[in-house]
């Protein structure tokens, strides 16, 4: 596997490098609009990151995963509409009813194959945007407005205990930097525990895995667990962020769409491919969002299947595998490379021995 | 003491193929015991049924002590019989030693610790200088030979080797056998199906033949290979065409 969770020595030099960039970036960029697009980048990058746990490493692809954002959104905002809890507060709870909602749906999904599992993931999300749209509890397709936090001149103020600022994008972006580390923190931690190479053993082989003592069925939904859970966290933030919530910006297929794509895009099954496609599809996406103004969302969805089909002829393997690719280039091109790794046992053995 | 691995009257049916049927055998600890017979006899089709890939239609199935016919494999694995497939079953895209990690895994949840066991039995089977190497990347010996190190690495008490030479040469062979007589030095029983007699003779204890689904002979190697039966089955055999490996 690539990425800096394999860690060569002086790959945190990169990463401290990435992080003192990200930490300063809102003190010299004063730009509305881009502190904005920063700040999406870095909820699809942690959306993303949740979605490889369970479409990367395990090689289930969900086409869903909006639900599970939509479901910390919604269980954030209703408990702090109706009861005045706190987000934070909410965002675990969000996480934890996401996380059984994911088990309880996903455990009859696993027994579907290959592209009926994903279908099934597409209908999920959306049969939840249906129930959503009708179900007067949450305003169904009104939506839901997040009540402002006021302060004593009955204005609207910044409050980090109710995790709403109407001052400024800093702390937002500040907040959702937070999470994005968190969620990678969670993949990295995933990847290099027996979980990750668990994981990674279902997606190559399933049958093989089980007869190492995998219970392939367990561990895929242990993974769905996470990977909702992180989804729904992002899912509060974003409703604090837009301080109003309806079924189509939170559930809407292509929110799942871009989601999975930013990940394949980047590179699945690697920790650092979901950043780095989130880092060049946001921006893109932002760019044609407002240069297509008006146009619908219909547009988004061209853009991604072509995307989708550039992907999957050119580049399989995401962004990470270009950088792989430069980098076995410049190795190659030193005399005594790794060449002992291969090609140094004659081939033997029949092709196609056995039945 | 009872046998490790006892069977008894195992019968599979494929629609209306007896691919088993009421097969009994035993496998004494400590042994090597060779399961032969010739093509379509049902040797993999009895391991499926022995490691849970499918259920038997009938029969018993005793491992150490505990019935265990129609567990689920990782459920047959973690009681101690792990198996290598035929048809090679790599992992592909992971490296040789993480292909290694997962049968350790079996035995702990610690990656350390895991990585340490993986990399101990790829030197004692030969494959530490491919640790790195993808799986997919191997030569057919290779594979077969990491297979049979990742079945290992979940600390087998019984180990079935679904023809483990098929496709190898002599040399290759050789260093084959004498691997699976230190696997079984060191304690871990050992099922071995090849269709080749000459291959499982010498290191066998004991060899049970099928043919057509049925036990047809049992016994030490030397009595067996004098069978009326198995010379039988196996002229019979021999008129049909095969592609060696490539069954
Ligand atoms: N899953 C299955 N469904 C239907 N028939 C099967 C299945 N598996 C095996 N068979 C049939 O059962 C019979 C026994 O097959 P099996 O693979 O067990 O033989 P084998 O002794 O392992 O042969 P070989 O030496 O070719 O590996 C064959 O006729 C085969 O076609
Ligand atoms: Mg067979």
């Amino acid at each position: 596997m690539t990425g800096f969770a394999r860690s060569r020595p002086g790959g945190w030099l990169p990463v401290a490098a990435t992080l003192s960039a990200l930490v300063v970036f809102p003190l010299v960029v004063d730009d509305g609009s881009w502190l904005n697009t920063a700040v999406l980048v870095l909820l699809y990058a942690g959306l993303a990151q949740a979605w490889n746990i369970l479409g990367g490493f395990a090689g289930q692809i969900s086409l869903g995963n909006a639900a599970f954002f939509g479901i910390g959104a919604y269980t954030s905002t209703v408990l702090l509409d109706r009861w005045n809890v706190s987000p934070w507060l909410g965002m675990p709870i969000g996480a934890v009813i996401a996380a059984g909602f994911a088990v309880a749906v996903f455990f009859p999904f696993f027994r579907l194959g290959g592209h009926y599992f994903a279908i099934a993931t597409i209908a999920l999300a959306e049969i939840l945007l249906i129930l959503f749209t009708n179900w007067a509890f949450v305003r169904g397709a009104r939506g839901m407005t997040i009540p402002f936090v006021r302060g004593p001149d009955r204005r609207p103020t910044d409050s980090w205990a109710f995790l709403q600022f109407n001052e400024s994008r800093v702390p937002y972006y500040y907040v959702v930097l937070g999470l994005a580390v968190l969620a990678v923190a969670i993949a990295i931690a995933v990847e290099r525990s027996k979980l990750g190479y668990y994981l990674r053993a279902i997606k190559n082989d399933q049958q093989a895995a089980r007869s190492l003592g995998v219970p392939v069925l367990r561990y895929k939904l242990i993974a769905v667990a996470i990977s909702a859970a992180v989804s729904a966290v992002f899912g509060t933030f974003y409703a604090q962020y837009l301080l109003f919530i309806d079924p189509e910006t939170t559930m809407r297929l292509e929110l799942s769409v871009l989601i999975a794509l930013v990940a394949i895009l980047g590179g699945v099954g690697t920790v650092v491919g979901p950043l780095l496609g989130a880092l060049v599809l946001i921006p893109l996406s932002e760019v044609t969002r407002s240069q297509l103004a008006g146009s619908g969302n219909t547009l988004d969805l061209v853009l991604y299947g072509g995307l989708i089909m550039l992907i999957a002829v050119f580049q399989p393997n995401g962004l990470v595998a270009v950088g792989d690719r430069v980098r076995r280039r410049r190795r190659a091109v030193r005399p005594a490379g790794d060449g002992a790794e291969r090609g140094d046992a004659p081939l033997v053995g029949a092709p196609g021995a056995g039945d | 003491m009872p046998a490790l691995l006892e069977l008894h009257a195992v019968s599979k049916r494929f629609g209306g193929l007896d691919a088993n049927r009421d097969v009994s055998m035993v496998v004494e600890e400590h042994q090597i015991v060779g399961l032969i017979g010739p093509n379509g006899a049902g040797k993999t089709t009895l391991f499926n049924c022995v490691s849970g890939f499918f259920p038997p239609t009938s029969g018993t199935i005793r491992f150490a002590g505990r019935e265990i016919a129609g567990w689920a494999p990782e459920r047959v694995l973690r009681a101690g019989l792990a198996r290598t497939f035929q048809v090679v079953r790599t992992f592909p895209e992971m490296t040789v030693l993480d292909n290694v990690m997962i049968g350790a895994f079996a035995r702990t949840n610690r990656a350390n610790e895991a990585r340490a066991r993986a990399t101990d039995l790829l030197a004692f089977t030969g494959l530490a200088g491919r640790a790195r190497v993808r799986g997919a990347d191997l030569t057919i010996a290779d594979k077969k030979r990491l297979e049979l190190t990742r079945a290992l690495a979940t600390q087998p008490r019984l180990l079935m080797l679904d023809e483990v030479m098929a496709g190898l040469n002599p040399a290759e062979r050789a260093q084959a056998v004498a691997l699976i007589r230190a696997i079984r030095d060191r304690g871990t029983t050992v099922l071995l199906v090849e269709h080749v007699m000459e291959v499982l003779m010498p290191i066998s204890d004991h060899v049970v033949v099928l043919d057509s689904g049925r036990k047809i002979a049992e016994g030490p190697p030397q009595t067996v290979v004098r069978d009326p039966n198995v010379i039988a089955a196996y002229l019979g055999e021999k008129y049909r065409p095969r592609d060696e490996g490539s069954a």
